[in-house]
């Protein structure tokens, strides 16, 4: 039920909204296509980011990818949190780690490890329009407790201008989704897969 | 599906058109296609694929124009849309910038509606007159002045460029003076883009085998004045022979004909003078081998309100 309503929204709404009212090209998306588990890392600038990556993202495993969401901003009300749940298919996990029993990158890693995919935003909240800020280290933590997992650049460019930070109206803007190959990392040093993951979604930059 | 096919009267002039259109495409490609088997280059490629995209862009034209009227409208307003959005995508405007945008497209379906509707006096005075006006007035209201100048001269000139100019391709569909006395606006369309494109081609095939003197050096490389006047000679000769799509005789068919192809030049020029502004070769590359949406609508921008203009005087003092 939940993998029809998220095919729906995603695969045939939005997909089609931003293909032919947004302008958003996706560009090598195909390279997901015959992969069963990956983790997406992506710039992230707007809300408009994780709409354009689910609806990317094959149909066939739709329900299987869970965008990561901050609890404090997302979970407020009730409400809220449920449609984060049902609609977006997020998962809410909490910023800092200062609970032992809470610890965001334990959640994050049971998700991964019950083969479910998940969509990271490593440099942690929305930045300033367009300036890629460093990567945060719950990203490399959980990397080095799943070595397998493909992790997958993503370059968002300029899809935040048709939902800037602090706006309500969706203008159409030419943009588009870039997706990289999987980022093969040399060393598990917790400092070298930052500058390896972020150099790998650099890359995407043209 | 019935329906919208049961509005197809295909005149007699509209079938042939489609057939030559057909057969020009047909031709192109198997000659491309054979020239690069013998010889294989750079250009030869480029020429496929901008084949390819014309093959696309042909066959949508095509069946927007045989099908329901309705439905040509909503496609020749997605065309505008697509040219605004272009635009604004290419020149960077400012934030506050938005919510005007937002109107701007608003008057996309405005001003096609009026196209519809044939309100001429409101149709033609919407944009020229009444937005020139209130976007500017709604750029003061967000309140932010810096670089205001800028974003007031952009946004009605695309709105004229990109709306009201392709809007009278529209306007020519069901407009009633365009089709009564054997005149078939649907006709006149056709005419007007197949001259249109023709020039743009015949402009680009004499100046790439004639080509030597530039005419404007500075702006665009690829014009050159044997371009310039082959294509207009070329143009005004193959108006004379397409003349049976309109209602007018051979010397006023020369002269549209050479003054659309005109016209069509300074499109041309003026779009390349802004993507050189912006350092772009294309506006997007939305079409294969041709570059944006507005790459290839340049032209037809600045031609159809002329084109308009000229086969309603001449029918009016008819």
């Amino acid at each position: 039920m939940k993998k029809i309503i998220l095919i729906i929204i995603y695969s045939v709404f939005w997909r089609n909204f931003l293909k032919i009212f947004i302008g958003l090209s996706y560009i090598n998306n195909k390279s997901l296509k015959n992969k069963k588990q990956f983790i997406l890392i992506a710039n992230h600038n707007s809300h408009m980011d994780t709409m354009a990556i689910m609806s990317a993202i094959p149909s066939k495993y739709i329900h299987k990818v869970h965008p990561i969401a901050a609890v404090d901003f997302f979970g407020g009300s009730t409400v809220k949190k449920f449609l984060m749940r049902y609609l977006v298919n997020a998962t809410l996990i909490k910023r800092d780690r200062n609970d032992p029993n809470n610890d965001p990158i334990d959640s994050m890693d049971k998700m991964v490890k019950k083969s479910r995919s998940l969509i990271l935003y490593p440099e942690g909240s929305r930045g300033t329009a367009g300036v890629m800020t460093n990567f945060k280290k719950g990203l490399a933590y959980l990397i080095q407790r799943n070595q397998d997992v493909n992790v997958i650049p993503v370059y968002l460019e300029n899809i935040y201008k048709t939902l800037p930070k602090g706006k309500k109206l969706i203008l159409p803007y030419n943009c588009s989704i870039r997706f990289g190959d999987p980022i093969k990392f040399e060393s598990y040093e917790l400092e070298d897969i930052l500058t390896t993951s972020e150099k790998a979604l650099k890359k995407l930059i043209i | 599906m019935n329906k919208i096919f049961n509005s197809i009267d295909l005149i007699p002039e509209i079938q042939w058109v489609i057939a030559i259109i057909l057969m020009i495409l047909v031709i192109a490609t198997t000659l491309f296609w054979i020239w690069g088997m013998i010889k294989p280059s750079k250009l030869v490629d480029e020429m496929q694929i901008r084949t390819r995209s014309w093959w696309i862009m042909c066959s949508i034209f095509v069946f927007a124009s045989v099908v329901d009227p309705v439905i040509t409208y909503l496609a020749l307003g997605f065309l505008s849309f697509l040219t605004l959005r272009e635009i604004y995508s290419l020149l960077s405007l400012r934030e506050t910038d938005r919510s005007v945008l937002f109107f701007c497209y608003l008057s996309i379906p405005i001003q096609y509606f009026l196209a519809f509707k044939g309100y001429y006096t409101l149709f033609l005075i919407f944009i020229p007159v009444f937005m020139f006006i209130i976007i500017p007035f709604l750029l003061v209201l967000t309140g932010e002045t810096k670089d205001i100048i800028r974003t007031m001269c952009i946004l009605p000139t695309s709105l004229m460029l990109g709306v009201f100019g392709i809007s009278h391709l529209a306007l020519l569909i069901n407009f009633p003076e365009m089709n009564s006395n054997g005149v078939s606006g649907k006709a006149l369309l056709l005419f007007l883009i197949f001259i249109t494109e023709a020039n743009d081609i015949m402009q680009f095939v004499w100046g790439k085998i004639f080509g030597k003197h530039k005419i404007l050096p500075k702006v665009s490389p690829n014009k050159t004045w044997e371009g310039f006047i082959g294509g207009v000679i070329s143009t005004a000769i193959i108006g004379y022979f397409m003349g049976f799509l309109t209602p007018l005789n051979s010397w006023q068919l020369i002269l549209l004909s050479g003054s659309i192809a005109i016209f069509g030049f300074m499109g041309d020029a003026i779009m390349s003078a802004v993507k050189r502004d912006f350092g772009v070769k294309d506006m997007s590359n939305a079409i294969p081998g041709h570059g944006g949406i507005l790459d290839r609508v340049d032209s037809l921008s600045t031609t159809a309100s002329p084109f308009f203009h000229m086969i309603y005087f001449i029918i009016l003092s008819a």
